[in-house]
């Protein structure tokens, strides 16, 4: 009788189990063909290749980021400006990926005031230009000439790569180097780097 | 009766311990209580977590010790929460660590800004 009443327990549960779950199917408010396409994780582990992903630049910049709030270096909100990041590997690295991400963080916390970099310098001319030579704008209404903050420190880096293979294994080291200097006194204020190893079977 | 009552209590119970994840038996229910694990702990112990505000900013450390002698592989990241328990920022990115076996690593990470208050490290442990 109990194995009876156990036998028919588990058949209840199974098959109010599949209702449940025919009832809770529905469409979703997506468009899809035949080859599907998904959104993914943005901040998820990238382990396509072992050259430099997202998940490095992600990697570079929060440690980057983390290190100059740590130090409490941005005492008095300072002007800051992105100067070179030169990439001295052998793969097509796009350095100003990394370096927004960075100042990206940094204008979020609020504790530096960025200045525009001198690749953003002709945009601010031109504005300037525009506002104050066209003879279009109410003269109490534009933005003077002669008026920029400048950068109090200006962050330089470097990215460098160590590659290794042998018949089995390939492994990549990167070495991201950044350092804050003072625009005036030519000093390096603060200097931090991030290294990666990517190992892959060949 | 009581055959049948025994066997609906052991299915209860298996179907709740699955359904939550397993902190490693060593780790303090203080600092469990800060982890969000994803899945089981794998041996993976978090026997100390430390956290300090230095210039206006929270930085957390958090120490995963291998209790067992293989490997193992860990995704982490933190997570950070202001006063009233909300997301600060978009989100850290998921990190990769191996962790060798019975190997002590420190996962330290820096709040993005001065009103972050609390925060959590989400982990997952792989078998390698």
């Amino acid at each position: 009788m109990s194995r009876l009443l156990s036998s028919a327990l588990l058949v209840c549960a199974t098959l109010g189990l599949a209702a449940c779950e025919t009832r809770n199917i529905v469409s979703s408010p997506v468009v899809r063909f035949d080859r599907q396409v998904n959104y993914g994780d943005a901040k998820a582990v990238e382990l396509v290749t072992n050259e430099f992903g997202s998940t490095d630049l992600q990697m570079i910049a929060e440690k980057m980021v983390g290190s100059l709030l740590e130090t409490g270096i941005f005492q008095g909100r300072p002007t800051v400006t992105i100067s070179t990041v030169k990439n001295k590997t052998s793969e097509y690295i796009d350095t100003t990926n990394v370096m927004n991400s960075i100042q990206t963080t940094l204008v979020k916390s609020g504790k530096v005031r960025f200045v525009r970099s001198i690749n953003e310098m002709q945009q601010g001319v031109d504005e300037l230009q525009r506002q104050n030579q066209s003879g279009m704008y109410k003269q109490s209404s534009t933005a003077k000439v002669g008026k920029m903050t400048a950068a109090k420190y200006t962050l330089e880096g470097e990215l460098t790569s160590i590659v290794k293979q042998s018949s089995t294994t390939k492994d990549v080291f990167y070495k991201f180097t950044l350092k804050m200097i003072d625009v005036e006194e030519g000093t390096i204020e603060w200097q931090d780097e991030k290294e990666i190893r990517k190992s892959s079977k060949r | 009766m009581n055959a049948l009552k025994k066997l609906l209590l052991a299915l209860t119970s298996t179907l709740a311990l699955a359904a939550f994840a397993q902190h490693d038996p060593g780790t303090p229910p203080a600092v469990a209580a800060k982890v969000a694990l994803r899945g089981d702990a794998n041996g993976v112990r978090i026997p100390e977590m430390r956290v300090v505000r230095r210039n206006d900013i929270l930085i957390a450390q958090a120490d995963l010790y291998n209790t067992v002698n293989t490997d193992r592989t860990v995704f982490y990241r933190y997570r950070w929460l202001d006063s009233i328990g909300s997301q600060v920022g978009d989100g850290e990115s998921w990190k990769q660590m191996t962790l060798m076996g019975q190997a002590q690593q420190t996962v330290k990470s820096v709040a993005p800004s001065s009103v972050v208050t609390d925060f959590r490290l989400e982990m997952n442990v792989e078998l390698r």
